[in-house]
């Protein structure tokens, strides 16, 4: 069997040469979240309140709110080119190589993580804009935070992907479960003053947590962070998310359609 | 080379769908460098034994071994000595023919000097020097497809799977691409194996097999299944084919075979037909729309073999005297 790691790289450079040829694309997926920063951040600007952030203002709280989005919506519409891979034709060929079943999987997730960390960290410049700086530190850490939301997220649409038959539903399936589940991470309104049925969601959302270690590195360096129990859980369960997604991706794949 | 032994497939049912079986206790071997061209009518279980080959799905039951590796205990063993070309091509149109071809080698673990060592000697048995970067959706057809000859080559595979390789390609493509494939099935001495409904593709190969409803009905040289039906052949075409060939049968006697809008009489020796024919054309000619004297080709094996008005019991027969 061939060496896993260059055939993942070698997956994921293909992912990511694709994207960087289709110009239009680069500039949507950096645009769409721009807008939706820009607007909602001047429209809640003036009403946004909530104790204990008085000083800080909406399109700063909700800033790294737009980068998970970024990078939710990035990685996993990445991997949605799984189903145009097998429509294709490009995917059985990788199937009858003989290459592992992760390295399919990694090639694919890394591919669309990479997109997805490229796009966000195109946003990142307006944070000096908003008052907020990165120390090294931090900086490897919010990287680390994007790395592993990508991955983990990735993993899932691959997951997802993988059984669907058209790019329409998935896009469908996707809307609904995957815009919840970033309205309720807290990216739009801090998760102290909603109702507890709806806190006990946002705290099992797996998004709260990759908003959790993409938000902290802005305030606080790695000593501040490696400290605080809240961040070393969040990061934990993301982490344990990108193992899981990757675990379940990698089953699907080693399925053979089988006779009986 | 390949071996395949009582292989068994059926598709589990689903709730409006009943079980449906697609191979059924096939067995059959290629020897090394061999070139057998697989054929049957769609849906005779040709596609499924070619994913089964492929390692893409697993069979119900039976036994298949590839370069002496046990495909199902050992699939990436096969893998490594196995080259695939699919129906629909298996390249990136995006990508460029150097960055497909890339891609390829890496999946093989095909690197630096070897590789481009490898991939000029591929580009070799195409017409695509100097389209190395070239987009492959700019492409035509036929270039397309020396892509996927192309990539095959560079691994240098033992046994090459071809699934009806030659679908949408204009007849000159058509002939270059079974030439250089050809060529070097003979020098490389590869095994191939190849799906096709093309019977003049199948003239050249050494041998042909021939499924139906997921058996194998027929298997042996071109020469040998040609002489199954004789050296020559009367077909008349009629209006009323069936009507036409009731009335051979009872008025004259004669053992013909109705299919489609032609009645057929196989098994005629050489000076037998000329007589035969001036006789038919004599007592029903206003029912005759053509006649015409046959030498069987092996679309006619092909049709002979699988058409379904020969009871299953005639046609073990029939190989049977075909085998002895």
């Amino acid at each position: 069997m061939t060496a896993m790691a260059p055939v993942a790289f070698s997956l994921a450079k293909r992912e990511f040469t694709r994207f960087i040829r289709q110009p239009q694309r680069v500039a949507g997926t950096v645009a769409q979240p721009l807008l939706f920063w820009l607007f909602l951040g001047a429209g809640f600007g003036g009403s946004f309140r909530p104790e204990g952030m008085e000083n800080v203002t909406y399109l700063e709280y909700f800033y790294p709110g737009v980068m998970l989005m970024m990078m939710l919506f990035a990685s996993i519409f990445s991997s949605i080119t799984i189903i145009e891979d097998r429509d294709a034709g490009f995917l059985q060929g990788v199937l009858v190589a003989p290459v592992s079943r992760l390295a399919i999987v990694l090639g694919k997730v890394l591919g669309a993580t990479s997109i997805a960390m490229i796009q966000t960290l195109i946003f990142t410049v307006a944070a000096p804009f908003l008052g907020l700086h990165l120390g090294a530190g931090a900086l490897v850490l919010l990287l680390m935070g994007f790395l592993l939301t990508g991955i983990g997220f990735s993993a899932l649409g691959f997951l997802l992907a993988w059984g669907m038959k058209s790019t329409s539903a998935f896009h469908a399936v996707m809307m609904v479960f995957l815009m919840p589940l970033w309205m309720l991470s807290g990216a739009l309104f801090p998760i102290g003053n909603v109702p507890g049925w709806m806190k006990a969601v946002m705290l099992a959302n797996p998004v709260s947590h990759a908003l959790v270690i993409i938000r902290a590195p802005f305030y606080g360096g790695p000593a501040t962070l490696f400290a605080d129990g809240s961040y070393l859980l969040s990061l934990a369960v993301t982490l344990a998310w990108a193992g899981l997604c990757l675990g379940l991706s990698m089953a699907r794949v080693n399925r053979r359609e089988r006779g009986v | 080379m390949i071996t395949i032994e009582n292989l068994s497939h059926t598709y589990p049912g689903t709730r409006k769908m009943p079980p449906r079986t697609a191979i059924s206790d096939l067995t059959l071997a290629v020897g090394d460098a061999e070139f057998v061209i697989l054929s049957g009518p769609n849906g005779s279980g040709k596609s499924t034994l070619f994913r089964i080959l492929c390692g893409m799905t697993l069979p119900g039951g039976g036994m298949v071994r590839i370069g002496g590796y046990d495909l199902f205990a050992h699939p990436a063993k096969v893998r490594g000595i196995m080259g695939v070309v699919f129906q629909s091509p298996a390249v990136d149109k995006h990508l460029s023919v150097g960055e497909n071809l890339k891609i390829h080698a890496d999946l093989y673990g095909i690197r630096g000097a070897d590789f481009t060592r490898r991939r000029d000697e591929a580009l070799g048995w195409t017409d695509l020097d100097g389209r190395l970067d070239q987009k492959v959706d700019t492409l035509s057809g036929g270039l397309a497809r020396q892509v996927e000859l192309a990539k095959v080559l560079m691994t240098d595979p033992k046994v090459l799977l071809l699934d009806e390789p030659t679908t949408g390609l204009d007849p000159m493509s058509r002939r270059n691409f079974l030439a250089a494939l050809h060529k070097l099935q003979k020098e490389r001495g590869m095994t191939v194996l190849m799906t096709s409904h093309v019977f003049s593709e199948a003239d050249d190969v050494d041998r042909v097999a021939i499924m139906r409803e997921g058996k194998l009905l027929a298997y042996d040289t071109p020469a040998a299944l040609k002489a199954m039906i004789g050296t020559e052949m009367v077909v008349v075409q009629a209006r009323d084919a069936e009507g036409l060939a009731a009335r051979l049968r009872a008025e004259m006697g004669l053992a013909v075979r109705c299919i489609g809008d032609e009645v057929r009489l196989e098994e005629t020796e050489n000076g037998e037909s000329l007589p035969l024919l001036e006789r038919i054309l004599d007592r029903y000619r206003p029912d005759i729309a053509a006649i015409a004297i046959k030498q069987p080709g092996l679309d006619d094996v092909f049709v002979h073999v699988t058409s379904k008005a020969v009871p299953d019991h005639a046609l073990a027969l029939e190989l049977r005297k075909a085998a002895s």
